[in-house]
């Protein structure tokens, strides 16, 4: 077939109006929040889940390359077909399909935002915990690909601890479910292997979550420090003191004052870093752990810490942490988010390598990140239209990536690996490990046209 | 550190015991040791069966014939503990009870805190190949949320390793969960890095009984909407009523408060009970809810949330006097005693959920039918264990 019949052959399955083919219309799908660009031949609006299946068959049959697209906040080139092919759309797969308090679960389509999820269950006194700093913008089936995280996940877990279900249509266009409302299917955990495997196993195209009570009482403190490294040492004792927060989140001076310029949340501009906690849970015992806390920042260096003191106060530092990406602008034009993770106790350590790599490359970088989970998000500034420094970023962001792999960490927190961290799998990963995720991708997509080119690099890895 | 007593005979006895024939048992102390075995098995054209403490040897899909059973037992013991990042390498032969001696003894105290039947017996291995859990996985989940890694041994007998020891880890697929609950058909498991817990301030474990199934249902459904946080709740069937375990954990004062919360809940529905304080007595209530005769057979179900009351008093009507028990707020059922009547009444009630044998003979197994859906099985399972077992060294992939 060639692009016109295709384009013929998917107006046919979702209607003429819902294919664009025309360049102009085509290029926005090229590129996504990462760095990566790419080529996307047509896009194809989906409404339901047999139009995905149908659509897959036809691309299976015909041996063409897709992506399963939602909002396109991917930070890895996860959603960008490198080589051309068919971009599935899913933003009109936007509903809650139920929200079953009785059994704790919502089912929803792919499409629907993190937040309006969130927002419907508040009304009902419930919460889904995933709470990626993006859920204003970013989907809950790109949420599923991704196993996304976000700031509550220290407490309880990302995505792939609260997706228990789930319907799926294979590489081969063939529809099925995985799980559902009832736990434990037999056989290997598929739905740990589909959850972040960034749609190149399958498509999801309905989702079921587990929903969790809204707690009775939250307590936010905001605790101010001299160093990002005195923040960081602080979270590790804050844990070894027995308390786990619902979140640990740090930010530095750098993307303080973006934020701040952008939005007045509230933070100080003298801090060189703040260290923003929120305990979650009974009344009970709440404020004798609060205490604590502060005992703990006091012994560190914090040099002062509050408590919000009303819903208006948290929702303002809240929005001030979940946009501090987008205030980042403000200091250069673009930006290259790493994600690499590492143990707690090493964050001092990686937060000073960190600083050697800014200035090692003459890139400015700011640091706002999940410290509970050794979560980094070093946020390289800079301007894509100077070549020369667009060639500094990236090998910034491989030495921080390399950095935190000989900590004991990991490449990828919770951004994925995509099409732009391929090189370091060998980072952490052997010839006979990364053999058997090749393996697992051959066993389900054969033909390899279900986002081809991402998470399995095609060299070998370290023998 | 406690070890399991074992020796050779034993794995075969077991084995023979539930219906399978093998004819050698190995006993590897070292990952190396159980390499050459796997590389062997491969050249020789072999089927090896890992075995760990057997308590859930039906999960997977059992052959008739065994060349050489792999007793898991030998590889045991704590690799490496990390207190300050709250994370552990065990090798997976080591006991759940052996886990936790360990961790007990560690600076303030830790704990691991899945807490599936018989964990004197049951190796870690065995609970993260059967995807097995007890009640606590209403606060803790199962091993999908309490392992951080695994290493392991392929088919051919080289070693593999997949995810590490941070929480958060999307580099590359997620082998660490996909391998729960494939029961040694796909690759060896020799350690897991688990997350680990610091021992709470106060636990106590509260004894509620009622007498009608209504009251149960309504008490479990205003406990689910309340705030309390129970880390497990049981329900048995008992004589003339149903007896509730409901466990906590944590902060002194949250503790005191759930306590009489609860209570003055079950009060108000017609039931009635006591709270008792310390981590030995809820463990010691718990575990003895949950357990009964470590030979018999035995099947868990799992149904939506809201059906497992009226599950649990089907299936003890069906099991007559055979212990049956619901980890309430999970929808997750034991059934002990069970056999082909009992099998064919779960899967009839369970049509919502599943049935997943854990300890039954093979005659039972071998008249199940499909495990899991004709679709995944034919364009998924299936090409995985033939890409990744081609030699067919491991147990068949249900």
């Amino acid at each position: 077939m060639d692009k016109e019949q295709v384009r013929d052959a998917l107006r046919r399955i979702v209607g003429k109006d819902n294919v664009l083919w025309k360049d102009v219309d085509v290029v926005v799908y090229s590129y996504d929040a990462g760095l990566a660009k790419g080529r996307a031949d047509l896009v194809a609006f989906v409404e339901n889940s047999d139009q995905v299946a149908q659509i897959v068959s036809l691309l299976y049959r015909e041996g063409i390359r897709y992506v399963a697209r939602g909002a396109g906040t991917n930070l890895t080139g996860g959603t960008v077909l490198m080589d051309g092919g068919v971009v599935i759309e899913f933003s009109r797969m936007n509903h809650i399909l139920e929200i079953d308090i009785e059994n704790e679960r919502v089912v929803v389509e792919p499409g629907i935002y993190n937040l309006a999820v969130q927002n419907a269950l508040a009304e009902k006194g419930y919460y889904y915990a995933p709470d990626p700093a993006s859920q204003k913008a970013c989907s809950m089936g790109g949420n599923f690909g991704e196993n996304a995280g976000g700031p509550h996940c220290l407490k309880y877990g990302v995505t792939s601890n609260h997706v228990l279900g789930a319907e799926i249509v294979l590489p081969n266009g063939q529809k099925t479910w995985i799980g559902g409302k009832a736990l434990d299917p037999p056989g290997p955990d598929l739905m740990g292997l589909l959850v972040g495997s960034e749609g190149t196993l399958g498509i999801v195209t309905k989702i079921v979550c587990r929903i969790m009570r809204s707690p009775e009482r939250v307590i936010t403190m905001l605790a101010i420090f001299n160093s990002v490294e005195a923040a960081g040492q602080t979270v590790s004792d804050i844990i070894a003191e027995g308390i786990i927060p619902a979140t640990l989140e740090i930010m530095d001076n750098v993307v303080i004052r973006a934020v701040e310029d952008s939005m007045h949340a509230g933070f100080p501009l003298d801090a060189e870093a703040v260290l923003l906690i929120e305990l979650d849970g009974l009344t009970n015992g709440m404020d004798e752990q609060a205490k604590r806390i502060t005992e703990v920042c006091e012994k560190d260096g914090a040099t002062s810490y509050r408590l919000a003191k009303d819903a208006n106060e948290r929702n303002s530092l809240w929005a001030g942490r979940r946009g501090a990406f987008g205030a980042v602008a403000r200091v250069r034009p673009a930006y290259l988010v790493c994600d690499a993770t590492v143990p707690r106790t090493q964050l001092p350590k990686a937060l000073s390598e960190v600083k050697r790599i800014s200035k090692k490359y003459r890139l400015p970088i700011g640091n706002v990140f999940h410290a509970g989970d050794g979560n980094l998000h070093p946020l390289i500034m800079f301007d894509d239209r100077d070549a020369d420094e667009l060639a500094r970023v990236h090998k910034a962001g491989n030495e921080i990536m390399k950095v935190c792999a000989n900590l004991g960490g990991t490449i990828s927190g919770e951004h994925g690996i995509g099409s732009q961290k391929l090189s370091g799998m060998s980072l952490v990963f052997k010839k006979g490990d990364i053999g058997m995720m090749r393996g697992i991708k051959e066993a389900m997509d054969p033909k390899g046209l279900c986002n081809p080119g991402k998470v399995i690099p095609k060299e070998e890895a370290r023998p | 550190m406690s070890k399991p007593t074992t020796d050779n005979g034993a794995p075969l006895r077991t084995l023979k015991s539930i219906g399978v024939a093998a004819k050698h048992v190995e006993r590897p102390k070292k990952e190396r040791e159980a390499q050459q075995i796997l590389a062997r098995a491969g050249r020789e054209k072999l089927t090896v069966l890992p075995v760990g403490g057997a308590t859930t040897i039906a999960a997977g899909t059992l052959p008739e014939r065994v060349d050489i059973v792999l007793d898991m037992t030998g590889m045991a013991g704590v690799a490496a503990f990390d207190m300050s990042n709250l994370n552990m390498t065990v090798l997976s032969g080591t006991t759940l009870d052996g886990i936790n001696e360990f961790l007990a003894g560690q600076g303030k105290g830790f704990f691991f805190p899945l807490d599936p039947p018989f964990s004197d017996r049951a190796t870690i291995g065995g609970v993260y190949a059967s995807n097995g859990s007890g009640p606590s996985r209403l606060r803790y989940g199962t091993m999908r949320d309490q392992s951080l890694g695994v290493r392991g041994i392929d088919a051919g007998g080289g070693e593999v390793g997949f995810g590490g020891k941070t929480v958060k880890n999307v580099s590359g697929y997620d082998l660490t969960k996909f391998l729960i609950g494939s029961a040694g058909s796909l690759c060896l498991i020799t350690a897991i890095n688990l997350r680990v817990y610091p021992l709470p301030g106060a636990s106590s474990v509260c004894e509620v009984t009622f007498q009608k199934l209504e009251e149960v249902e309504k008490f479990l459904q205003a406990l689910r909407s309340s705030v309390l946080i129970p880390s497990g709740v049981v329900v048995e069937p008992g004589k003339g009523g149903f007896r509730i375990l409901a466990a906590f954990e944590g902060h002194p004062l949250a503790v005191e408060r759930e306590n009489k919360d609860l209570l003055a809940m079950a009060g108000n529905l017609g039931g009635k009970g006591e709270a008792k304080m310390g981590r030995d007595v809820m463990r010691h209530e718990v575990k003895g809810a949950i357990e009964a005769d470590g030979d018999a057979m035995a099947i868990k179900v799992t149904v939506p949330i809201s059906e497992g009351p009226r599950a649990l008093a089907k299936l003890a009507d069906l099991a007559g006097g055979a212990k049956t028990v619901l980890f309430a707020g999970n929808g997750v059922l034991l059934v002990y005693g069970a056999d082909e009547r009992i099998i064919e009444g779960a899967k009839a009630l369970a049509s919502h959920g599943y049935v997943v044998p854990l300890r039954l003979h093979r005659s039972l197994l071998s008249k199940w039918g499909p495990r899991v859906d004709a679709t995944l099985e034919q364009f998924v399972l299936r090409p995985i264990k033939e890409k990744l077992d081609p030699a067919s060294v491991f147990p068949p992939i249900l």
